[in-house]
């Protein structure tokens, strides 16, 4: 990797919580348009690094720079409008939210017309908002959630709010896309169906993925490379092949394959 | 006849805190404890303004809005920013409404210390607060419904979510607390020149808990909900007169039904609407053309 064209460079990043480093001494460099997948154990500090790109936590030491911009002095709604957007390991949309509604916040975030436009009701708020709606529902069907639009989004089965959390991240339109565990509590065939998913809308979208996923084959599947964490630190980088290969990884993490099937 | 247009003028007066509460506390989730603050604020800052310095009536109402709103910035952006969230905020008001109180009743000068001001004249006509009313509520309502409103909504369902798709949380939450302290200040500005005299007492923490009563009572994420509350809280006592001691153990239970058996309020997440009216009309037209038709083949 040479550095100019890397969309997201992070620097020798450490994250310390008191004395405990969640991420020591990390650096990774991401280019546009890559699938990258990032695993590691449990407590390796995977979704520390997501918080720490999307302004959660600050860094306490090195730097992240995404498309020219250093983000660690960043509020995460800033760092959001610079094109970065994420899903969570554990579900959060706007429950009491209809399914459209919780897609069209992220496209009226900082709404165009003032407050006291939108007092008075006038004309141009009510037309932008049928704008965004429509907008929203195109990001809706392009996931199959049509047919859901006006449902509480908190009522709908879990894999649909899976899928709500992705179509909202998508409507934020990022040029980077973080997902922390889209696969967690999926039977393989929803894995598979999720899989071809992914794929479709990072080619479509033109986007650049990171995945932070517990199933393996999942990420073999999709990614061109893989980061492998573990304790907080970076233990190898690689083609998913030469991950598969790397015996410190095969003894960190993948041993554990052993017991499975 | 006097009686019944100062019952609908604090209905009206009511309604209009309340419904700015409703945006603070029901839409964007934000507890205040302390709302009459903001009332005492405006109603005092409007009639300084109209005795002290010849400012005219409607326009110092208006500006008593403004200085409540200043107030609630200088209280609100320190809060706000260091994240106080629930209770904590909370505190903060009912801190805020104590101090004013006690401060108000110690300033003799210009405010009559705790004695109040009096001899205001009247000029809050019923007809021109149920005006003042009808515009402010649906301003608020068209903000609610406005992506500026639902803004809100989403910091107070999932703040990191929002804030991950770019609102800004202490924006959102700050611009909340400025508009329901500007409807307060309004209110409370309306109110002291009906009741022609205004003393510290006027605007205490009970006035403070009559206003989330109503908010809490009406329900969660709804304008009409909270407001027909509002109504409900001036009116019934007024009716129940004679049960007046025994005001706050109704409000106690109403609270603890409505808590255990709906406790997004009355209307939470909804809105009072009228299509049944017309569903019925139709259902008792068929009916009606039905039986006719019977009629005429019998």
């Amino acid at each position: 990797m040479d550095g100019k064209t890397a969309l997201l460079d992070i620097d020798h990043m450490t994250i310390a919580f008191g004395g405990l480093k969640a991420v020591n001494d990390v650096s990774i460099q991401i280019n546009k348009s890559e699938f990258v997948g990032l695993i590691g154990p449990n407590g390796a500090g995977k979704t520390t690094f997501f918080n720490s790109i999307t302004g959660n936590v600050s860094p306490t030491g090195g730097g992240i720079v995404f498309d020219g911009h250093s983000l660690t002095k960043k509020r995460p709604d800033q760092i959001s409008r610079l094109g970065i957007s994420r899903t969570f390991q554990n579900i959060r949309i706007f429950p009491k939210m209809s399914v459209l509604d919780n897609v069209t916040i992220p496209m009226h975030s900082a709404p165009s017309y003032s407050m006291w436009a939108a007092m008075l009701g006038l004309s141009k708020v009510t037309r932008q908002q049928k704008e965004t709606e429509k907008r929203a529902l195109e990001f809706l069907s392009d996931l199959g959630l049509e047919a859901y639009k006006d449902r509480e989004a908190g009522t709908l089965a879990y894999g649909l709010q899976r899928r709500l959390e992705i179509a909202r991240a998508l409507a934020a339109s990022p040029k980077l896309l973080l997902l922390d565990e889209p696969a967690a509590g999926m039977n393989n065939d929803e894995c598979n169906e999720l899989a071809e998913l992914l794929r479709r809308i990072y080619k479509n979208y033109d986007l650049t993925v990171i995945l932070i996923e517990h199933h393996i084959e999942f990420v073999l599947k999709l990614c061109d490379r893989i980061y492998v964490l573990n304790l907080g630190q970076l233990l190898a980088e690689g083609t998913p092949e030469e991950i598969q290969s790397n015996p410190e990884v095969v003894r960190a993490y993948l041993g554990s394959r052993r017991t499975k099937q | 006849m006097l009686y019944i247009f100062s019952i609908i003028v604090f209905v009206c007066v009511h309604g209009i805190a309340v419904s700015g509460l409703s945006l603070l506390t029901g839409y964007t989730g934000i507890f205040s404890i302390g709302h009459a603050g903001f009332m005492a604020v405006g109603g005092y800052a409007a009639v300084v303004l109209y005795k002290n310095l010849g400012v005219p009536f409607l326009l110092a109402v208006v500006l008593g809005g403004f200085i409540a709103v200043i107030v609630s910035v200088i209280l609100g952006y320190p809060a706000l920013r260091n994240k106080l969230e629930g209770d904590a905020f909370g505190i903060v008001m009912l801190g805020f409404v104590t101090v004013v109180r006690v401060a108000i009743s110690n300033i003799k000068p210009v405010l009559g210390g705790a004695i109040g001001i009096t001899g205001i004249p009247r000029l809050s006509s019923v007809w021109l607060v149920i005006l003042i009313t009808a515009i402010m509520v649906y301003c608020m309502r068209n903000f609610i419904k406005s992506d500026y409103g639902k803004n809100c909504m989403a910091v107070q369902q999932q703040e990191s979510a929002a804030e991950m798709v770019g609102v800004n949380p202490l924006r959102t939450k700050l611009r909340a607390l400025m508009i329901s302290a500007f409807y307060g200040g309004v209110a409370g500005g309306l109110f002291v020149f009906y009741a022609t005299f205004v003393s510290p007492m006027s605007f205490a923490e009970a006035k403070s808990n009559d206003l989330l009563a109503a908010v809490v009572l009406g329900g969660m994420c709804s304008l009409s909900g909270p407001l027909m509350a509002a109504g409900i809280l001036v009116i019934l006592p007024e009716i129940l007169r004679f049960l007046a001691v025994w005001r706050l153990v109704f409000y106690g239970l109403a609270f603890i039904l409505i808590m255990l058996f709906r406790p997004d309020g009355l209307f939470g997440y909804r809105e009072i609407s009228f299509k049944w009216v017309g569903r019925l009309y139709h259902k008792i037209k068929a009916g009606i053309g039905e039986r006719q038709k019977r009629t005429g083949r019998g």
